[in-house]
């Protein structure tokens, strides 16, 4: 009887049996518990550590311990996933290697004397055919802008009414289009041909 | 503002001392009435004045320029510079695959003609086929060349007359059209009096779609006039209430149109003008009309 008192030290909801059972045990025939006060501390006796060592008991802590391991295991795979996206490369600014091949450069040409002089003059007198090119729009505009002013001038004189339904935007106007002067003229009645094509662009994706 | 109001204030003052002297002391009772009426009589008169006062006819008149469709021949100096551009631009550039297979294969050539030649060595490079020479392929393009005949850009050399829109495709050309201007048939930009109730540009308009037998569409750049003619009739037109006419010229662009080789039209380029417009008319229209 001493030694299942001993094992009943830290208690847990089970061993509540073996206090009513050593209760009823000890109330026996009597039915008053009449032992002495060393078996009153006894009752307040818990129950001892290999009681604890039961392998039920360790329901709680361990899921929660691998469920904590799990999530670190997550996060540090999380960090090294989190790399920026690659950038999609220009093609335009890469020069393909064909192009810096050695063999494919053009032997300095030597210009003689004139050929030279020749070509410095002619820029000269490029230059200067520009430059009265230029001049001769300016002055143009010039003129045409000149002639407007006049126009509303003689139209203000007239009526008040007139000038202010001139000066009012068109909102028509824009956007407005106008195919400009190609090399050729275009054929009338032209009916272009529906052509096939395969587009072999390069799609990146991020 | 403030010199009108001025004027009309100090006119119905007037009025009505002039009234008073006239009436007497009979009619002090209806004076503020006299006052009012006065003073509508005056804005009235002063109104009438001011529309009767612009002795100028209007007319609307539209510029109808069609753009070049091709673009212009090349001046002397600017062959010479392009020929430069390109020889220029050929020295600086890398050579291309055309220029190294040509290299390629006169290196061979001489490979051949030389003492030492291993025609084993070299078929098992190329793999023992007849490979075109670029020089033969080169040969060939410039017959294909030699053969082949272009289009003419400017399909009219000077052939086709000018009332029709297709001449002269590289530069832009204006409407001409004769009209009836007092007692002469003249050649003019398209014009059209004037009513009131409408915008010149309204009036622009009119000139150009009531032309006979033309249906030109045209888009017209904005409500502002580009120019003015301002003439004085002859003596014998003038009265007192038209001195003369203002014509207000619009620019437009030809967007399409068709118009028959019967009609009096005319299309030309700005340097021609002058052989159809009168010398003052041109020389206003002149400065608007822009051969860039």
């Amino acid at each position: 009887m001493l030694s299942c008192l001993v094992y009943l030290r830290n208690s847990s909801p089970l061993p509540l049996i073996w206090y009513v059972v050593l209760h009823s045990f000890l109330m026996g025939v009597d039915g008053h518990v009449s032992q002495g006060p060393w078996f009153a501390s006894v009752l307040t006796l818990k129950t001892s550590a290999p009681l604890r060592a039961e392998p039920k008991k360790k329901k709680k802590v361990d899921p929660r311990r691998e469920q904590m391991v799990r999530e670190r295991l997550k996060k540090k795979l999380k960090k090294l996933e989190r790399v920026p996206p690659e950038l999609i490369p220009i093609e335009d600014f890469t020069t393909p290697a064909k192009y810096m091949d050695e063999t494919r450069v053009r032997g300095a040409a030597q210009l003689p004397f004139e050929e030279s002089e020749r070509r410095a003059l002619l820029l000269k007198e490029w230059s200067r055919y520009k430059q009265t090119q230029h001049r001769a729009e300016m002055e143009a505009v010039g003129l045409a802008v000149e002639a407007q002013r006049e126009a509303l001038e003689e139209l203000r004189l007239e009526s008040e009414e007139l000038y202010q339904a001139a000066l009012r935007p068109d909102p028509l106007l824009f956007p407005f289009n106008h195919q400009g002067p190609s090399y050729t003229p275009p054929k009338a009645q032209y009916e272009a041909p529906e052509g096939k094509y395969n587009n072999i662009t390069k799609v990146y994706t991020q | 503002m403030a010199a009108p109001c001025s004027r009309m204030a100090s006119r119905p003052i007037w009025q009505f001392i002039t009234n008073v002297r006239r009436t007497g002391l009979k009619h002090t009772g209806v004076r503020q009435i006299s006052l009012g009426s006065a003073c509508r009589a005056a804005t009235q008169t002063r109104s009438k004045t001011e529309s009767v006062a612009s002795p100028w006819k209007l007319y609307g008149a539209v510029c109808l320029q069609r753009l070049p469709v091709i673009s212009q021949e090349r001046n002397p100096i600017e062959d010479q510079f392009a020929e430069l551009m390109h020889q220029m631009e050929l020295e600086r550039s890398l050579l291309s695959d055309h220029e190294q297979r040509l290299l390629e294969d006169s290196e061979r050539m001489t490979r051949k003609q030389a003492d030492n030649y291993d025609s084993d060595e070299e078929e098992a490079d190329y793999g023992g086929q007849e490979t075109i020479t670029a020089q033969d392929q080169e040969d060939t393009w410039e017959q294909k060349l030699k053969h082949f005949q272009p289009a003419l850009r400017d399909r009219d050399v000077g052939g086709t007359p000018l009332g029709s829109v297709e001449r002269c495709l590289g530069d832009s050309l204006v409407l001409l059209v004769q009209q009836t201007v007092g007692k002469e048939t003249i050649w003019l930009l398209p014009q059209a009096q004037w009513e009131a109730g409408e915008t010149l540009r309204q009036t622009a308009e009119r000139g150009l779609s009531s032309l006979p037998e033309a249906d030109f569409k045209a888009t017209f750049l904005g409500n502002t006039p580009c120019g003015v003619y301002r003439y004085t009739f002859p003596k014998e037109v003038r009265t007192e209430r038209c001195v003369g006419a203002k014509v207000f010229f619009f620019k437009a662009f030809l967007s399409a149109g068709s118009a028959s080789q019967k009609e009096p039209f005319l299309w030309v380029k700005k340097t021609e003008l002058q052989g159809y417009l009168k010398p003052a008319y041109l020389e206003k229209v002149d400065r608007f009309i822009l051969n860039l």
